[in-house]
């Protein structure tokens, strides 16, 4: 499948980045990694990403500042988001409800199952 | 003649007794409708203080209306206004139809007041008692409103069915005891007549009167009775001495009960308030008064909003009703950053009754949970990084695993990869539930030590064996020193190796390439020292007062990037306070760390 759609990935974790990494890149995503909210941002604002895929507990900025930061961004083109989180209490993510096009996946996930929430999303933006 | 004035006098009395009885029936009546006034009034206001104030504005409104109406009350109630927080009126009702001007002074009263308040006053024209009963109308913890209703006394007419009745009832037992009483008194008295007349005649001398008289009255058995009722008399004035001897006792023991209650209730470690149904207060323990810093005169007998100034506490309290005794989550959690920084009260509420069914007023408790709230807040925190360090490498168990089953890593050194991160993240999942179970052990105080003769020479060497393919990997010297005759203790070899390998591998991970690492052992005051200095990252002062609690991970980026669950240290430390040793850490941020463990020798004899 071709495609030119590009996928930020943030977490903290090296695992997990080169897992969907590879997930992605078989699926021709064009991928963009960071290993933080902060790094993960500049990304956004210089790249501008079709789809970010993050972790919320990381060192330097978290997945929430992150989102909250990004989601003024997409007032100029808006972009899917998934976080991805191991959080058991679903009162902590009360939050994702206010951000624009987000979505939240629990850990552990399935790497296909994010590439079907994409596919999904790219689908319905036509 | 004689009769006359009885009778006179049986007329006046019996007209005196039914004026004092028509007031005693009329004072009676007065209160019970008071009484009945006051219970109404409470119940009411506290009724309609439950809604909230756009209720009286929206749909609600003539529904609450009509059922204030239906009730029985209807024929007392004189006004009902129900006014917002600006004092504007929602609702004005004035059933009683009368034109009666409210004293400003009540109003003001009312509208200020935060619970609930009870006022008196007589109408300007017709000077019938009305009582106003106002109450606070809380929203959201706030006040919102205020409700007030007036109540007028009924008129107590002093021609009444139950009174004539009672009347007539009265008269009639006055005339027939008054009666009773007359005739048996004469009858009573001829004996005595008779009696007195032969003194007399005996007195005059006459010897064959007195026989006669003597043969027809004999003094004997009414000397004995009177001796008989003597002996009676003497009896119950003695019972009733010592029944008043028990009853002043008993009301000592009370006095004694009362203020061994009073003692108890100062000696609890927890504030009480109890107020009356008006909301005044009217007791204080000594740890509320300490926690307010006020004086008991200043609180005791003073509405409860004078010495709670929150609206919160005052609304709870004021919403609380009879069936949330039963409730277990029936409180409010507060803090008073005022009187005591940084601690959290918890305000519970109870209904104070007469041991009947009337409620007489309310206790309420304030119960510091600091220490509850800061063990909840750390359980919680606990479980959540559990649960994230324990589906970290899950989740890349999982996913690698899945890629895999899919197909999706065609290349073989990619494969090998993958199968080598599986294996990696399983053996950090089970170091993790290790270290767990070791951490529990510890806590639960049945982690036993099998204490043995450390000799220093080969641990040494096993500590470094474990931390140097990293070290040199990162191209980190690691300098040992160790004494010509190394010491030995007395100590558990596999825990202490574990615990200094910990130190150890810290100090290799956060220590940049090229960097250098000191470790020494020597012995100092009858204690194996061990010495291990880095030329690593350091640590902040904030992560310094943390480096021991479990699952705590530093924020520097140079320290969180590395793996770790933060549990390490805090086994070591335990490990080695089991060993009755210390361990001190000094660093510094960009300077490295300099971590210090000792040891007691202890006693070995051989043979043992």
């Amino acid at each position: 499948m071709e495609n030119n759609s590009k996928v930020l990935v943030i977490d903290d974790e090296a695992p997990i980045r080169r897992v969907l990494e590879l997930k992605l890149k078989n699926r021709g995503f064009q991928v963009l990694l960071a290993e933080n909210g902060q790094a993960g941002l500049d990304i956004i604002k210089t790249q501008k990403p079709d789809v970010v895929i993050s972790d919320i507990n990381m060192p330097i900025m978290d997945g929430r500042t992150l989102c909250e930061k990004s989601n003024g961004l997409k007032k100029n083109g808006s972009f899917l988001t998934i976080i991805i989180t191991a959080r058991i209490n679903p009162e902590d993510l009360d939050w994702v409800v206010e951000m624009q096009d987000t979505v939240f996946m629990e850990k552990p996930f399935s790497p296909s199952r994010v590439v079907d929430a994409i596919d999904q999303y790219i689908g319905d933006q036509g | 003649m004689k009769f006359k004035k009885v009778g006179i006098a049986l007329f006046v009395f019996i007209l005196a007794g039914v004026v004092i009885f028509t007031q005693i029936l009329i004072r009676q009546e007065e209160k019970a409708n008071t009484r009945e006034i006051y219970y109404i009034g409470n119940q009411v206001v506290s009724l309609i203080a439950l809604y909230s104030i756009n209720d009286f504005k929206g749909d609600k409104r003539d529904f609450i209306i009509k059922t204030l109406m239906a009730y029985n009350f209807y024929q007392s109630l004189v006004y009902c206004f129900i006014s917002d927080q600006n004092g504007t009126p929602v609702v004005s009702l004035t059933p009683g139809n009368i034109g009666i001007e409210i004293p400003n002074y009540i109003q003001t009263k009312s509208l200020a007041a935060m619970g609930l308040t009870r006022q008196p006053f007589k109408t300007m024209e017709s000077g019938d008692k009305i009582y106003e009963f106002a109450k606070p109308i809380f929203e959201n913890g706030e006040k919102a409103g205020t409700v007030r209703i007036g109540l007028k006394l009924p008129l107590i007419s002093i021609i009444s069915m139950q009174r004539v009745s009672l009347l007539a009832m009265l008269s009639f037992f006055i005339i027939s005891a008054a009666a009773i009483v007359y005739y048996g008194f004469l009858h009573a008295l001829k004996p005595l007549e008779r009696f007195s007349g032969n003194i007399s005649n005996r007195a005059g001398g006459s010897a064959a009167v007195s026989n006669n008289a003597a043969k027809n009255f004999n003094l004997a058995p009414m000397i004995q009775s009177f001796e008989n009722a003597m002996v009676q008399f003497e009896k119950r004035f003695v019972k009733i001495e010592t029944n008043n001897k028990e009853l002043a006792s008993r009301i000592s023991v009370l006095r004694f009960k009362k203020n061994q209650v009073i003692h108890i209730l100062n000696s609890i470690n927890f504030g009480i308030i109890i107020i009356d149904i008006q909301d005044n207060v009217g007791h204080i323990n000594d740890y509320m008064l300490n926690l307010l810093n006020m004086e008991r005169p200043d609180v005791v007998d003073h509405p409860l909003e004078e010495i709670l100034q929150y609206p919160e506490i005052l609304s709870f309290v004021s919403h609380h009703n009879r069936l949330e005794n039963l409730k277990a989550n029936g409180h409010v959690d507060m803090v008073f950053p005022d009187l005591a920084l940084g601690e959290t009260f918890r305000i519970s509420c109870v209904h104070l009754t007469d041991g009947d069914h009337g409620v007489i007023g309310k206790i309420i408790l304030f119960n510091n949970v600091t220490g509850e709230k800061v063990a909840e807040k750390a359980t919680l925190e606990f479980s959540a990084h559990l649960s994230h360090e324990l589906i970290t490498p899950l989740t890349t168990i999982k996913s690698y695993s899945e890629m895999l089953m899919d197909g999706e890593i065609e290349d073989h050194e990619t494969r090998k990869e993958f199968y080598n991160t599986i294996n990696s993240e399983t053996a950090r999942l089970s170091r993790l539930i290790k270290d767990l179970l070791n951490l529990s052990k510890i806590q639960m105080g049945s982690m036993s030590l099998n204490k043995n003769l450390v000799k220093f020479d080969s641990f040494f060497k096993d500590c470094l064996a474990a931390v140097e393919g990293v070290a040199r990997k990162k191209n980190i010297s690691i300098q040992m020193s160790l004494p010509d005759n190394p010491p030995s203790l007395v100590g558990d070899k596999d825990q202490l190796e574990g615990a200094v390998i910990n130190i150890l591998s810290n100090a290799v991970k956060y220590t940049p390439e090229k960097g250098r690492i000191d470790f020494e052992l020597k012995e100092e005051n009858n204690m194996v020292v061990f010495d291990i200095k880095d030329t690593g990252y350091g640590m902040s002062r904030e992560d310094m007062s943390h480096i021991f609690d479990k699952f705590y991970r530093s924020n520097n980026p140079q320290i969180s990037e590395q793996q770790g669950v933060g549990l390490g240290l805090a086994i070591t430390s335990e490990i080695i306070y089991l060993h009755e040793g210390e361990i001190e850490v000094e660093s510094e941020l960009g300077h490295g760390t300099h971590f210090t463990v000792k040891i007691p020798k202890g006693e070995y004899y051989l043979g043992k």
